[in-house]
């Protein structure tokens, strides 16, 4: 047996939940094991649930023995779907703050039950506060963590860092800034050890780590001291160890009698076109170092990600950005990094990948079945998430 | 002559990427000239001897190398 834990913060698209289900029924095909997943879904995801493109999707899904569905019931109050989901979808768990049991901390006890022995939980964190959501998702997830008697883990990654700016002071919403530092206060106080990180590089580029001419090293500038800015190799030695890690897209499969004492594999899913956002950079920088410090990593590019691996990019000669063509095509070779691209996500866009590009191995469901399954067959827990 | 490029800032990954395209841009017996902090020479640019690639470094400023790599 196998547990799997998701949490969509974000939308989810028809596409999605289609190669989900069509991948967990490929895998009782293919002499997989039984899989039992539950869903947590909050934020812009519970639209999912009522809209028409989606709902019966998830209502399939749910049907399956082992599959639930939680909705997270403050959330759906505020998107005013709480009746409807209450009332119209009995195969959904609304589950609110005043419920026996809230959301957050169902989540909470989901994943360190699958996580046997784990003394902590983090959050890696890619957006920003007041133009995302998720950054009140990290704080519910994390006070949830703390309450429970866990050490939270912070890694803001991409726009993420700007949750470490100091002097935050939003008119109308929570401050994030403040709240970061409450938990990281109660948890010491508690005795427990936080560790919240930003990453040095994502730091730099948006003005929190500036170089000092006398030094020259970085310092941290304009930066809350909760969070510490260090190297990604230095945060992603953290997902070496025995602990659930959650994004605003995020997953993880792991089997039965899991005792901690295997590296993790980290599975990378690119569903971004390659440009306009850092999502597709930031995934391959992720899964590369990820591999580099010696956890083995997987990309598959699915859902608009594809795009990636499409006709020839050409980077301008006035522009400055990574072609990321060329930085697939010189790390094939990288040990423990492997590429995969989703056979299903090109056939629906109708587009194929570049002739001459190195090979990347196309997957059907099935294929996706058995990559999703193959930690099973090493005893092996995979972290699932999404850019 | 091409001034050195300013690969200070970017992680030991990137920078790994970086230099792994530029040399597959580079013809033989040419040589890529940058500047790196010392953590990038110690852990991405030193390894590239071990590659067949010829790596050399002088000290420009404090925790600054001008780094050459050629093939």
């Amino acid at each position: 047996m196998v547990s799997s834990t998701f949490l969509f913060c974000d939308l989810v698209p028809g596409e999605r939940l289609r190669w989900i289900a069509e991948t967990l029924r490929a895998s009782k095909g293919t002499g997989g094991v039984p899989l039992s997943m539950t869903a947590f879904l909050t934020g812009d995801a519970l639209y999912s649930l009522v809209d028409a493109r989606t709902r019966d999707s998830w209502r399939t899904l749910a049907d399956r023995d082992g599959v639930r569905v939680i909705a997270d019931g403050d959330e759906l109050g505020l998107h005013g779907l709480r009746d409807l989901v209450a009332s119209g979808s009995p195969w959904v768990t609304v589950a609110g703050s005043q419920d026996e049991a809230p959301f957050w901390q169902s989540l909470v006890s989901s994943l360190v039950s699958e996580w046997k022995g784990t003394q902590k939980a983090g959050f890696l964190l890619c957006d920003g506060p007041y133009m995302s959501r998720v950054t009140v998702y990290m704080v519910r997830f994390l006070s949830a963590v703390q309450a429970g008697g866990f050490s939270p883990e912070l890694y803001t990654y991409l726009d993420g860092v700007h949750a470490l700016h100091n002097g935050q002071r939003p008119s109308e919403f929570e401050n994030i800034g403040r709240a970061i530092a409450g938990i990281s206060a109660s948890s010491v106080q508690a005795g427990r050890d936080p560790w919240f990180a930003a990453c040095s590089r994502c730091a730099t580029a948006r003005g929190y780590y500036q170089m000092n001419p006398g030094t020259g090293f970085c310092e941290p500038a304009s930066a809350i001291e909760e969070i510490a800015i260090r190297p990604l190799k230095e945060i992603l030695s953290r997902f070496s160890g025995n602990l659930p890690v959650v994004s605003s897209a995020s997953g993880d499969l792991v089997p039965d009698g899991w005792g901690g004492d295997r590296v993790p594999r980290l599975l990378v899913f690119i569903a971004h076109p390659p440009y306009c956002a850092e999502w597709t950079f930031g995934g391959l920088s992720l899964a590369l170092a990820a591999a580099m410090g010696g956890i083995p990593a997987t990309v598959i590019f699915i859902e608009d990600g594809v795009y990636a691996l499409h006709g020839n990019h050409e980077v301008p000669a006035h522009d400055k950005v990574f072609n990321v063509q060329e930085m697939i095509a010189v790390t094939t070779d990288v040990p423990d990094l492997e590429y995969f691209v989703h056979g299903p996500s090109l056939d629906d866009r109708g587009i194929d990948l570049l002739p001459g590009f190195p090979t990347i191995p196309r997957l059907r469901n099935e294929d996706l079945a058995r990559v999703f399954l193959k930690s099973e067959s090493d005893g092996t827990a995979s972290r699932l998430i999404f850019f | 002559m091409t001034e050195p490029m300013d690969f200070t800032e970017l992680t030991c990954t990137n920078l790994m990427i970086k230099l792994k395209i530029l040399l597959n841009k580079l013809p033989q017996g040419d040589r890529v000239a940058f500047f790196a902090t010392r953590e990038q020479v110690d852990n991405t640019c030193s390894p590239f001897s071990g590659q067949g690639y010829q790596v050399s470094w002088d000290q420009a400023a404090e925790n600054r190398y001008l780094v050459r790599l050629g093939k």
